[in-house]
């Protein structure tokens, strides 16, 4: 092996740690690595239940979660889930879903647009990953929207602000009730894919990985945009007596809050009633840490909490090891990232 | 601390990303993009030059949004920007920690004259964000921190760019909501492009890394606010039957061109044809889920067959915000927003 492919290595191998471990412990390796003047592979050590991780692995992750989001854009703006070629061969059921109902046509036409684009996501991760592309994994819509309703109305007693979601929450029943459930996904894919990018090994961003995660994180975060903007803007226009709907969707940010390690700007701006010139302030429309207004990052443990809607094997609330399955993927993510190290 | 091994990788690295910076992303095994790439002439460069090619960026925006929202340049101490959590004692623009230095030309200027609430809130957002922006960049390059460069967001900037894109007569920004809304829409997917061709360039040091988390959290936050300026003008033309995504196709084919690294030929240029940019619109086509085709929006600025962002080499980037100006390579780009051309190596 030539000294070029040895230091490839070597940095493929240094990434292993960050899948869970987070940045610091990472950085803390990298440069306790003991340097004797040659030119040989740093010895890592066996940590028990972290298997080393490829690129394919960060990219199968994300097309998992792109999986998801497709099957939920798709089935709300038509109908019909994912082709039959665009899922893999044994791919899982999905359950749940139907177009939405009552929609003008100029909201049906951004449907119609992020359903495209998503799809587009998992044909492109699909055909990058070639024979490496996990199939789609078993998705129920049903038992993930329905329990991260329950999970979410049982973090706090209801208030003004911070209303509980109502019994019989449907993001395919209208318009404001799917930009709450397109609310639920879209800024979880902002953080993974931002996450994820730092994990990407030398190699793979000389092979072009990283600009086409860059250029997918930034398309979910013009998704997580219309999202957000379209809450925020009708709750300024109409106030949220009227129009709680922004409030429902701070309400799934508190329960990502509590699952993913915080990294959640809720919704804002807005007030009782509708808001005047005068009386009008900033909005949240971006979701960003407040001092430097750069957007959150997620390590894979915080979204696969988000996405299983679990804490931990046994419940609680304290993200723990051990979850594997749940939430909107029943049998657990395809691939070698599915279940939470911390 | 980097190691003689961490150090070797950093060459390795430092070649590759030389390669890239002449538009080798094309030699990647994912080329998504057809972009017309252009030459530059700089061959060497940190992450330090990197991110104050960023910054120059950021002063740009910032002092764009903090005119709109509060009235003044970004360097002004204003009680409504404070009152939305902007730093009382303005922002620094001297280069290193110097907190003086040359406030942005803005004649015919002024605070708009909001007329819809979201609109106003958005503005005050966007504003304070930039300018944190512009505050984390100094703040992390400290003394390699270039000053801000002279600014022109004058409403004539602002008629010369829009007259380029063959919007006729006086294009001011700062008059109605709406305007406003187009003039940010000048700048924002752009800074989406910018941040996504810098982001591969940084070096995989740990420090590297921590620039890279930091270049691609911007990233996310400016494709949020060309979302929500692009989402608005959609809602907008949808409820009061105006056709304002009309002048957003005109100025992304304006930067399609430009995107080319070729000096502005005699518009208007042709629409339809996206190149690297595409516009609001909400007569695309597309097909779901095996189904016959159906008509769509393009909230999203993204190439359209793998649905990814474009991506812009500097060069790409500064012949757009200078109209055209770098337009000969090796030569310094100036012009519009940049009438001496932006401070640092990329220039």
């Amino acid at each position: 092996m030539d000294k070029t492919k040895q230091f490839l290595k070597s940095a493929l191998s240094r990434r292993t740690f960050l899948a869970g471990a987070g940045t610091t412990a990472a950085v803390a390796m990298i440069t306790g690595c003991s340097n004797n003047g040659t030119i040989t592979l740093p010895v890592i050590p066996v940590i028990p239940g972290i298997t080393p991780i490829t690129d394919a692995d960060i990219l199968n992750f994300a097309l998992n979660l792109e999986y998801l989001e497709a099957e939920f854009y798709l089935r709300a703006a038509t109908g019909n889930g994912l082709a039959a070629a665009d899922i893999g061969t044994g791919a899982g059921a999905v359950t749940g879903g139907s177009k939405v109902t009552g929609l003008t046509a100029a909201q049906q036409s951004i449907l119609n647009e992020i359903a495209y684009d998503e799809q587009q996501h998992v044909r492109f991760l699909r055909s990058a990953l070639g024979s490496a592309a996990v199939s789609r994994p078993a998705i129920d819509l049903n038992a993930g929207f329905s329990g991260a309703v329950t999970a979410a109305n049982s973090l706090s007693p209801a208030s003004a602000t911070l209303p509980l979601i109502p019994t019989g929450f449907n993001p395919f029943g209208s318009f404001d009730q799917f930009l709450v459930g397109a609310f639920v996904f879209e800024d979880v894919g902002v953080t993974a894919y931002n996450g994820a990018a730092t994990l990407l090994s030398t190699a793979g961003i000389a092979a072009g990985y990283l600009a086409a995660a860059a250029g997918i994180l930034a398309v979910e975060a013009y998704h997580a945009s219309y999202v957000r903007t379209a809450l925020t803007g009708i709750t300024i226009n109409q106030g949220y007596t009227a129009y709680p709907y922004a409030l429902f969707a701070n309400r799934v940010s508190a329960l990502r809050a509590a699952l993913g390690g915080g990294n959640e700007t809720p919704l804002g701006g807005f007030a009782a009633v509708p808001s005047t010139i005068a009386t009008v302030g900033a909005s949240s429309i971006v979701s960003s840490d407040t001092t430097n207004a750069i957007a959150f990052h997620r390590n894979t443990d915080q979204v696969l909490h988000i996405v299983y809607g679990a804490f931990s094997p046994v419940g609680g609330s304290t993200p723990t090891a051990g979850v594997t399955k749940g939430g909107f993927f029943p049998n657990g993510l395809n691939g070698n990232i599915s279940a939470t190290l911390s | 601390m980097a190691t003689q091994e961490t150090q070797k990788l950093d060459n390795i690295i430092a070649s590759r990303r030389a390669m890239l910076l002449g538009g080798g992303a094309a030699l990647a095994a994912l080329a998504l993009t057809t972009t017309a790439k252009a030459a530059t002439t700089v061959t060497t460069y940190t992450d330090a030059d990197i991110l104050n090619f960023a910054l120059n960026l950021e002063y740009l925006e910032a002092n764009f949004y903090y005119m709109a929202a509060f009235g003044t340049t970004i360097d002004k101490p204003n009680a409504a920007s404070q009152a939305a959590g902007g730093p009382s004692g303005g922002i620094g623009i001297g280069a290193g920690t110097a907190t003086a230095g040359i406030t942005a030309t803005t004649t015919g200027a002024t605070v708009v004259p909001f007329t819809l609430p979201v609109v106003k809130s958005y503005a005050i957002e966007t504003a304070i964000e930039e300018g944190k922006h512009v505050i984390f960049l100094r703040g992390a390059l400290a003394a390699a921190a270039v000053a801000q460069p002279p600014l022109d967001l004058s409403v004539a900037a602002f008629t010369t760019v829009a007259n380029a894109a063959g919007i006729a007569g006086t294009f001011n920004p700062y008059l109605l909501d709406p305007f406003f809304l187009i003039g940010a829409y000048v700048f924002e997917d752009v800074g989406v492009s910018a941040y996504h061709g810098a982001a591969p360039l940084l070096t995989t040091t740990a420090t590297g890394k921590a620039y890279l988390q930091a270049a691609a959290g911007i990233l996310a936050v400016e494709a949020f606010h060309a979302g929500l300026v692009r989402s608005t003008i959609n809602v907008i033309d949808a409820t009061t039957g105006t056709n304002y995504s009309a002048l957003t196709q005109q100025i992304s084919a304006l930067r399609a061109t430009l995107s080319k690294a070729v000096a502005p030929a005699t518009p208007p240029y042709p629409t339809g044809t996206y190149g690297d940019d595409v516009p609001l619109t909400t007569n695309t086509t597309y097909s779901l889920a095996g189904g016959a085709p159906v008509p769509a929006t393009t909230i999203v600025d993204a190439d359209q067959t793998n649905i990814i962002a474009f991506s812009r080499t500097t060069t790409q980037v500064l012949n757009i915000v200078t109209g055209g100006g770098a337009a000969v390579a090796g030569t310094k780009a100036t012009g519009v927003f940049f009438p001496s051309g932006l401070n640092g190596t990329f220039s």
